[in-house]
């Protein structure tokens, strides 16, 4: 092929194309998330724990992937709406399409008090970017009854509350030790 | 090459609209296949998986289905963005090499949520068909009309097949579009994108299948009938529809002489004609005579569980010969537009 | 009942053989590239598809009228189709080409669509280097 004679670089010929890809896509929650929105209504949040190795799920699954059993309403649990900061990233960001977010944001990760259960890409309300630390303290700020939502809750957010938490703030409490969460997954 | 047999297979019934996640449904038909397999999941040295990011809607959605086979400990594993018989197909190659004796290979596909017609288009050159919005069904219809014209169908064979789809499908639990009407009334009906009825196109479905395979000691050592592929191969020709003839399936034939089909008869083929009239195009590229008994669960056209459909096909060929005393069958996985890449297996019993 | 959208703006450039294509379509005209065999293929590719040779770009002009080798009559378009009434999809081989290009029929009922027709092209009076920047209509209606 002789592509220099057929690209010269200064002329007006087209050399790239536009294509706006748009899907759409529709389906009923699955039982175990309908399940997790319903409480999440109430100000609940729901997990299921592995009757095999206890881990907890959440929202639930339905299985644990670890044991690869199926969990039950029978392994449903309350959890705590309090919790520690895990992980977390500093978001600054570029104006791609689709990026609304102008300033640098966090994005957290919330291990709920009492087991492993953890919420992920968290927003954290009233702390600075800078301030933000593993070990930090954090409890759930909740929607009022009436101006909660789920309609942003799919099948494919796990862990996401949109609608019914605006976020985390941080409580006071002393930090949890962070070496106790670096370098550890969480579920 | 060393011969490898299927041990296990498993299918979801296949349903318009599940109401459970795809991580959800295969994780029950996984387990049914290591189950009837007659191993342990930490016998299993290599899985492989085939699904569409693009049907699940959502980057990485085939990460997710790994939670249904147990991935922890990490497990050697690998992903085709392909109908499941090519991930059975990687299976079979992998298992090759010999230093492992069991695979898994599975496929699953939700395609409810989204929309067909709107989907498909981008698995097309993306410069020149992509923009046209080139859905399957009006690409079939391009291809059964070509056929029409050429004289190598009729609109009545076209029905008739979909009539016989749904009759076998009455037996088959899986199936999502079972039998009644015939074809006069079929053919009272008016054409969705002409030359093609309602009855030409498959159902929209969401499902999922998984076979296990093993080397042969191990087959023998744990499997009583164990069904073994004699022979498994895959081909494809060119993209653009316009320079392909549409009225044969030149790939199709060739996978089948490469399988070696033609060293025995076959006495039962499930293919995956998602469409009427590719069946008869199918039967011709294989040189299937009227003797062979064809999609005897239904086919594609009764369910068309995109990503699994084609590894059912051979759930379904292992099937017929585990529990129905065939000695010899074949099975047919198809993946592009109007047929453009074909897998042939052959199966065969003791 | 839950709604799920994803978007993806795609850019892609174009090379050496689907950008004149394209920028002849802007242009008006119809292009295909002549394999080492002398066929003409159309839309032109890169490689030829029958033996997998690298094509030594050679341009030649088609159409800008065809036959049709096959169509499909679409009752309800698509939002993603390019016309927005019913029309047919065709596999079109323009004059002096020698595969068929796959594109819209704007025939206006299904009753004047058969295989053999001849069909010409339709252009868009605002052209942007894009597939849709032109269809087809029957010959006689041209």
């Amino acid at each position: 092929m002789t592509p220099a004679a057929t690209e010269p670089d200064d002329d007006n010929s087209v050399k790239m194309m536009d294509y706006f890809m748009q899907l759409e896509y529709r389906e009923p929650l699955c039982p175990v998330v309908r399940r997790y929105a319903d409480q999440l209504l109430e100000g609940r949040l729901i997990g299921h724990q592995c009757p095999s190795c206890g881990l907890v799920y959440l929202p639930p699954r339905g299985y644990c992937p670890i044991c690869v059993v199926e969990t039950t309403d029978a392994d449903e649990t309350v959890l705590s709406d309090r919790g520690t900061v895990t992980n977390y990233t500093v978001v600054t960001p570029v104006q791609y399409y689709g990026q609304h977010e102008t300033e640098p944001f966090v994005r957290a990760s919330v291990t709920l008090d009492g087991g492993n259960a953890t919420m992920n890409l968290q927003d954290l309300v009233d702390v600075p970017v800078d301030e933000v630390r593993v070990g930090m303290r954090v409890a759930a700020v909740w929607k009022p009854k009436g101006e909660r939502s789920v309609a942003d809750i799919s099948n494919r957010s796990w862990g996401s509350a949109e609608g019914c938490i605006d976020g985390w703030r941080p409580t006071g409490e002393p930090d949890a030790p962070a070496e106790q969460f670096l370098g550890k997954a969480t579920f | 090459m060393d011969d490898i047999a299927i041990i296990g297979y498993a299918q979801s019934p296949s349903q318009r609209r599940a109401e459970l996640t795809e991580p959800q449904f295969l994780f029950p038909v996984i387990s049914e296949a290591i189950e009837r397999a007659n191993v342990e999941r930490r016998d299993i040295g290599f899985t492989c998986a085939g699904s569409c990011d693009y049907l699940s809607g959502q980057t990485f959605a085939f990460v997710m289905n790994l939670e249904a086979v147990g991935a922890w400990p990490p497990i050697s594993e690998s992903h085709v963005e392909m109908d499941g018989a090519w991930a059975l197909y990687e299976a079979w190659v992998r298992l090759q090499h010999g230093d492992i004796d069991v695979a898994l290979a599975f496929g699953s596909g939700k395609s409810s949520p989204g929309d067909p017609s709107e989907i498909y288009p981008l698995q097309l050159d993306p410069y020149t068909l992509t923009p046209l919005g080139a859905d399957p069904v009006s690409m079939a219809a391009l291809q059964a009309r070509a056929m029409l014209d050429k004289g190598t169908i009729t609109e009545q064979e076209m029905a008739e097949i979909a009539v016989r789809s749904r009759t076998n499908a009455a037996n088959n639990p899986y199936a999502q579009v079972r039998g009644s009407g015939d074809v006069d009334t079929l053919l009272r009906e008016p054409y969705v994108t002409a030359p093609l009825r309602r009855h030409d196109l498959p159902p929209i479905s969401d499902g999922a299948s998984a076979v296990v395979l093993a080397t042969a000691d191990k087959a023998r050592a744990v499997c009583e009938r164990p069904v073994w592929i004699r022979g498994i191969d895959h081909r494809i020709e060119p993209h653009q529809p316009g320079m392909r003839d549409l009225t044969e399936s030149i790939s199709t034939r060739q996978a089948g002489r490469h399988a070696g089909i033609d060293h025995g008869p076959v006495e039962v083929a499930e293919l995956s004609a998602t469409f009427s009239h590719q069946e008869k195009l199918l039967r011709e590229a294989l040189g299937l005579g009227d003797e062979v008994q064809v999609n005897p669960s239904g086919g594609a056209l009764a369910a068309n569980p995109v990503m699994a459909v084609g590894l059912a096909r051979i759930a379904e060929a292992a099937r017929a010969i585990s529990e129905r005393g065939v000695s010899r069958a074949l099975a047919h996985a198809t993946s592009g537009q109007c047929l453009q890449q074909n897998l042939v297996c052959v199966l065969e019993g003791a | 009942m839950t709604t799920h959208t994803i978007e993806f703006p795609y850019t892609r450039t174009l090379g050496p053989v689907i950008g004149p294509f394209l920028t002849g379509l802007r242009d008006g005209h119809v292009l295909g590239v002549r394999n080492r065999d002398g066929r003409v293929l159309v839309p032109p590719l890169e490689w030829d598809p029958a033996t997998g040779e690298a094509i030594d770009v050679d341009f030649v002009e088609v159409g800008p009228a065809g036959t049709v080798e096959t169509w499909a009559w679409v009752t309800e378009p698509t939002r993603k189709h390019p016309l927005d009434h019913p029309f047919a999809f065709a596999l079109i081989r323009l004059d002096g080409a020698d595969t068929a290009l796959l594109h819209a029929v704007d025939a206006g009922s299904m009753d004047r669509m058969r295989t053999g027709m001849r069909v010409v092209a339709r252009w868009k009076d605002e052209r942007a280097g894009h597939i849709t920047d032109l269809s087809f209509v029957p010959e006689e209606a041209a």
